[in-house]
């Protein structure tokens, strides 16, 4: 049965002819109608860089809606870095945008043989020429765009020129510093000759039940504004995470070599925020503002986020924060995903340390801990695909094919899709979501941050185990990894930001079916939703094993497996992944 | 007025959101009587609303379908109104919206102002003894309305930008 059939736009760029009809019955929006949609119409086999590769972006019913943080749009295709199901979402502005416009899926295939944007104002939806656009990066194609269609107030979802070049890890970026970044979805488009989406919307989104739906988005507010992390987030946004994890010992300091930062005080929240914050910013309908405006001596943006703090310092070793703020400012221009960005840099740094590499096999650039000029001259050099930027833009597991077995030992990625930042072996829900998640090594299908709070009530009442409430315990990591990865496509179709939903535990299966329930005027059950995300985790997991994914493939880097954390608050801890990939998959249902 | 601290707003635009779930049960900055400019590539962010100007060059309205009341706000007679838009042509900082063949204009909810209460920030707030704010410095208008709405913001904005050149910081 269908809960929702939004409006699909579909978009043929090969033939340039666009077509109207619906989006797939099974699902709930986001996320679900995407997966679907590319289990369904996707080859096996398919070159993800060819013009077979189908482009989905998805809104939901909820988007743009009175539902706090309704704010995010869904990217998916198959990803050029792991060559599985590749999916992300960004913030912002453009999803609400989109829904108002009254599109809830967008599905771009073939590709352009010149570079193009589509135009959408409402009704009207016309392919025009971005020739003019080749090679701007985000911030200028967005600017560009706004002021010679006239409009400030427009919304542009766009790539840079890592998008262009099709580095395996570049994004869709909106609100110049919002982007779907992770498995290379930029790259996609790219592949497209699709330069950016510009959309303008007018029309309102009205609950079917007003006072029903009402009721829901109050709980919705009280609940966040009733979370011990309220107030913390809205000061420090993710930023807060540094201290939280340096306290835990999971710090992935000089590439994981160490738990514990020296230098921890001078590139974590408070220094950020006394030194280069000059103001908080929000994305849509937000009553947390958690993001941050940077002024620094390296020109100024949106950021950074926690791993784009963390990425160009405590994982570089680097120890000025002014300087990682330039390089996320950079990499936002560039259109690059901080995280793989900031793990290859990290990774090629202790190659170097280990005397893997040469100096030779990397152009001259220095590359010893925290280097400047490597951390401000990478990210350029793989945006252009130039010199050895070429191999790096092709992600950190295929370039260690290039430099050899002792350099394949030291990367941080599962599926090819490069780890965030922190040790998973302090943190065993995390460990289990990186190892079997269907993006990859990814933390964000769903967090499974029930673990770090040590609240034993609450987390056997969402998942059933008491134990699955601290990090460092095995039992009962299935079940909240599942649960987690449900609550996360829920996340993904409801389109709320994540870091509110999931890592602030403020919505359940019950205020969702309310909320659902309000908007449409039908009773929708908790177990509907349910159900639907259930199916499609499952169709997601079908679409890698077609693509040749083997359960093997569902596991951790060997050098978080063979050794334990060195120091710190966690010195000594390990993970036994076998145990709980076992447990995760008989949550599933699943054979080994 | 509606006043907006430019240093403040964060720009999440829920001042919209409400605006138009008060006004019309539904979401949408088209039925909104505040909009948020956001100039992203200047960090700058501050919600534009009808700021009861001395001015007031929206009365020009050929019908006589605008007034003013008593709190200073800007009052339409729908029924007189010809769809003609010369109000939303006339206001200098664009502030007059238009959905539907009906200008929307700010007026403030009847006293129990809606946005002014769910801004997160605390960037909005109500002035009731402020009514003779010129904007002057905006006219001749140029430009469509959110080419006004960020401009006004632009202008707004310049001493906040000046501050985080000499050092200025949230905290600060």
């Amino acid at each position: 049965m269908s809960i929702y059939r939004g409006n699909c736009l579909r978009v043929d760029l090969t033939a340039r002819e666009i077509q109207r009809g619906d989006t797939p019955e099974n699902g709930i929006g986001g996320r679900t109608w995407n997966s679907v949609t590319l289990l369904r119409e996707l080859k096996p086999g398919i070159d993800p860089l060819g013009r077979e590769n189908i482009l989905c972006i998805s809104v939901g019913p909820l988007t743009g809606s009175e539902l706090i943080a309704t704010c995010r749009f869904i990217a998916s295709a198959k990803s050029p870095l792991t060559g599985y199901l590749g999916d992300s979402g960004a913030r912002g502005f453009f999803a609400p945008e989109m829904r108002w416009a009254g599109h809830d899926q967008i599905i771009f295939t073939g590709a352009s043989d010149r570079w193009v944007y589509l135009w959408i104002d409402n009704d009207q939806v016309e392919i025009r020429d971005a020739s003019h656009l080749q090679g701007l990066d985000i911030t200028e194609t967005t600017v560009k765009l706004r002021q010679e269609l006239r409009d400030p107030d427009l919304q542009v979802a766009a790539i840079g020129p890592a998008g262009e070049k099709l580095v395996r890890y570049s994004v869709i970026s909106c609100n110049l510093a919002r982007a779907a970044g992770r498995t290379g979805m930029g790259a996609v488009m790219g592949s497209k000759r699709l330069k950016a989406i510009v959309v303008r919307g007018d029309k309102p989104v009205k609950p079917a039940d007003p006072e029903r739906f009402r009721r829901a988005c109050a709980q919705f507010k009280s609940n966040l504004e009733g979370h011990r992390d309220f107030e913390p987030r809205r000061r420090y946004g993710t930023t807060r995470i540094m201290d939280a994890l340096a306290r835990m010992g999971v710090l992935p300091s000089y590439h994981y070599r160490s738990a514990v930062f020296e230098d921890l005080d001078k590139v974590n929240a408070e220094t950020l925020r006394h030194n280069h914050v000059v103001k908080a910013k929000s994305c849509f309908n937000c009553n947390v503002f958690c993001s941050r405006y940077n002024y620094t001596s390296y020109g100024e943006g949106e950021g950074p986020e926690y791993e784009a703090q963390a990425g160009f310092t405590v994982k570089c070793g680097n120890s000025d924060l002014e300087l990682a703020i330039g390089v996320s400012n950079l990499v936002n221009r560039l259109g690059l995903d901080c995280i793989s960005t900031a793990e290859v840099i990290a990774w090629l740094m202790e190659c170097r340390h280990e005397g893997v590499i040469s100096d030779a096999d990397v152009d001259g650039i220095d590359l010893s801990w925290g280097s400047r000029e490597a951390l401000l001259r990478l990210p350029r050099l793989i945006a252009q695909r130039q010199g050895i930027g070429d191999l790096l833009a092709e992600g950190s597991k295929r370039a260690a094919e290039k430099f050899g077995a002792e350099a394949r030992k030291l990367t941080v990625e599962v599926k090819g899709l490069e780890l965030f930042s922190a040790d998973p072996r302090g943190v065993k829900g995390y460990a289990l979501m990186n190892a079997v998640n269907s993006r990859g090594g990814d933390h964000y299908r769903g967090e499974p941050m029930l673990e770090l709070w040590d609240d034993e009530e609450l987390t056997l009442r969402r998942v059933g185990y008491r134990e699955a409430a601290h990090r460092l315990q095995e039992t009962g990591k299935g079940a909240l990894v599942n649960y987690t990865e449900h609550l996360g496509i829920l996340s993904d179709s409801i389109t709320v930001c994540k870091n509110i939903s999931c890592c602030m535990d403020v919505v359940d299966f019950d205020l969702a079916a309310e909320a659902y329930s309000g908007l449409l005027g039908r009773e929708i059950a908790p177990r509907e939703l349910w159900e639907a995300c259930s199916h499609v985790s499952q169709a997601e997991r079908q679409f890698n094993l077609r693509e040749g994914l083997r359960p093997e493939e569902d596991t951790l880097p060997s050098r978080f497996l063979d050794r334990p954390i060195p120091d710190g608050p966690s010195k000594g801890a390990t993970i036994d992944l076998q145990r709980l990939i076992r447990d995760y998959y008989k949550e599933k249902g699943w054979e080994r | 007025m509606i006043f907006c601290d430019v240093k403040i707003c964060v720009g999440c635009r829920t001042c919209e959101v409400t605006c138009s779930s008060f006004h019309a049960g539904a979401v949408s900055p088209a039925l909104a009587r505040i909009r948020v400019a956001k100039l992203e590539e200047l960090g700058l962010d501050m919600a534009v609303a009808c700021a009861s100007c001395l001015e007031k060059p929206c009365l020009e309205c050929p019908t006589e379908a605008l007034s003013v009341g008593e709190r200073g706000e800007i009052l339409l007679d729908g029924p007189l109104c010809n769809a003609c838009k010369t109000c939303v042509d006339a206001c200098p900082i664009g502030a007059v919206g238009f959905f539907d063949d009906l200008p929307l204009i700010c007026d403030l909810c009847g006293g129990d102002i809606s946005c002014v209460k769910a801004c997160p920030s605390g960037a909005l707030s109500y002035r009731a003894d402020h009514r003779d704010l010129s904007l002057h410095a905006f006219m001749p208008s140029k430009g469509n309305p959110s080419e006004r709405r960020a401009q006004c913001v632009r202008v707004q904005g310049e001493p906040i930008r000046e501050g985080w050149k000499n050092g200025a910081r949230v905290d600060s």
